[in-house]
């Protein structure tokens, strides 16, 4: 604490964009992998809508600032599988929504900072929005059948949606001290 | 406050900035198709990559595919000895790569290889692995390559039953099940039969071994249909062999042998 205090203020917030772009490249890199225990039916936790529900729920982020982060977002898991459809679509949707709810509903940043209910409970509903949001895009391209897609993303939806919601506050709980430890330092 | 509107102002303007600079190198990422990401998860997952103590569990999985390639070689060789002018085809030397990584989403059936160009990896390559096919290589970067596995609903394939040689083609349905529909509208086909690659398949090799017909729907408009089990572990995948396979070459290739065959023949 001390040794961060010392820094300028110019240096932390280079520590507080190097926080957020190397959980990102961390989030990324487990993307790929299947730990034991970490996987239902094949299927793993979406770690980057985890990490983009923790960055949208703090309370000074704007709609814009999320509905670009998303877009990032999705085109980095674009580039780990496949362009069309885009997975930027679900993300920015995800992203949007977790801003309007938190201004709307005004949800206790205290509340949600002890508690892990709550975190996993929208992480729940923002996984399942998402998987809804793709399986729509693959209706729209029109190369797979209505029924097929429909009994897929039943299986894909839930799974996932289980999985993030429980992996949830280990991406959360972290990363959200970092960000307020750096950002207390910039108080006077 | 004339400072104070000023640094509000920067502040807009540093945030804009850096959110248009994210979304600028997200889009040069998704554009390069994360050739800079595979080859840093490559990287830092290298001490967990499989060493290839796991491969006794795979030999009954080999036996099979093995099996499975005697039946196919039986009947082709049957049909071949009936034609004139054949010349038997050298296989290629497959390249031996560990799997590193599966699909990073939900609605896409790939896996990642430790491999990649450095090894002579190209895209459109077969990946075969103990069991059968795989699936096809559709992207690389020096030191990954990333699969297409056939269990996806985008790969269809042509595809045969070995006992029979009735065609048709093959839709992945996810996990470890595709579905088999036919060109002949009764076609000879039992649950336990063997299916493998045909020669209408553009994007594979024909004659590999792709899994056994687990159930037939004779009734199924507009033609008949069979629920296909792969005979690789779809989900157990540890190791993959890759073989070289490109649709430019093969015309290329049979036209060199026919005119190779043709000049011997003058010579004899």
């Amino acid at each position: 604490m001390k040794a961060l205090s010392r820094m300028s203020s110019r240096s932390r917030q280079f520590l507080n964009f190097a926080v957020t772009f190397l959980s990102v490249m961390l989030c990324i890199l487990i993307l790929p992998t299947r730990m034991p225990g970490m996987e239902l039916l094949g299927i793993g936790p979406n770690w980057l809508l985890i990490w983009l529900v923790a960055w949208s729920i703090k309370r000074k982020r704007t709609v814009w600032g999320a509905a670009s982060m998303g877009l990032v977002l999705g085109f980095l898991q674009d580039a780990m599988t496949a362009p069309h459809p885009t997975h930027a679509v679900s993300l920015v949707v995800v992203g949007v929504l977790t801003v309007v709810l938190q201004k709307t509903w005004s949800i206790p940043v205290d509340i949600v900072e002890r508690d892990p209910i709550p975190i996993a409970l929208i992480v729940f509903g923002m996984a399942v929005v998402a998987e809804t949001v793709m399986g729509l895009q693959f209706f729209a391209m029109g190369d797979r059948a209505l029924l097929e897609i429909w009994s897929y993303h039943q299986r894909v939806a839930l799974c996932s949606a289980i999985l993030s919601s429980l992996w949830a506050p280990v991406i959360y709980f972290p990363l959200n001290r970092l960000w307020e430890m750096t950002r207390n330092l910039e108080k006077p | 406050m004339l400072k104070n509107t000023f640094r509000k102002w920067w502040d807009l303007r540093l945030q804009i900035a850096l959110l248009g600079l994210a979304v600028t190198a997200a889009w040069g990422v998704r554009q390069t198709q994360g050739a800079a990401v595979f080859e840093v998860y490559n990287w830092v997952t290298r001490p967990f990559h499989a060493n290839g103590s796991g491969q006794e569990e795979l030999i009954s999985a080999r036996t099979q595919e093995l099996q499975a390639q005697l039946l196919e070689l039986e009947n082709q060789n049957q049909k071949l000895k009936e034609l004139l002018g054949y010349v038997s085809a050298k296989k290629p030397k497959g390249i031996v790569a560990p799997i590193v990584g599966r699909s990073a989403d939900h609605w896409w059936q790939q896996v990642t290889l430790g491999r990649g160009s450095n090894d002579g990896i190209k895209t459109d390559f077969t990946v075969m692995s103990p069991g059968g096919l795989v699936g096809r290589v559709v992207s690389v970067t020096p030191n990954t390559s990333l699969v297409l596995l056939v269990s996806d609903a985008t790969s269809q394939l042509g595809v045969g039953i070995t006992r029979s040689r009735h065609m048709g083609f093959m839709r992945g349905k996810g996990g470890n099940q595709a579905v088999m529909e036919f060109f002949e509208n009764v076609p000879n086909v039992k649950p336990g039969d063997v299916v493998s690659t045909s020669s209408y398949s553009q994007l594979f090799p024909p004659g590999l071994p792709v899994g056994k017909v687990v159930s037939v729907d004779m009734n199924k408009t507009p033609a008949p249909e069979a629920v296909v089990e792969f005979s690789a572990p779809m989900n157990a995948l540890e190791w993959a062999v890759v073989y070289p396979h490109s649709k430019q070459a093969e015309p290329n290739d049979s036209q060199a042998q026919s005119s190779a065959a043709s000049e011997g023949a003058q010579q004899q």
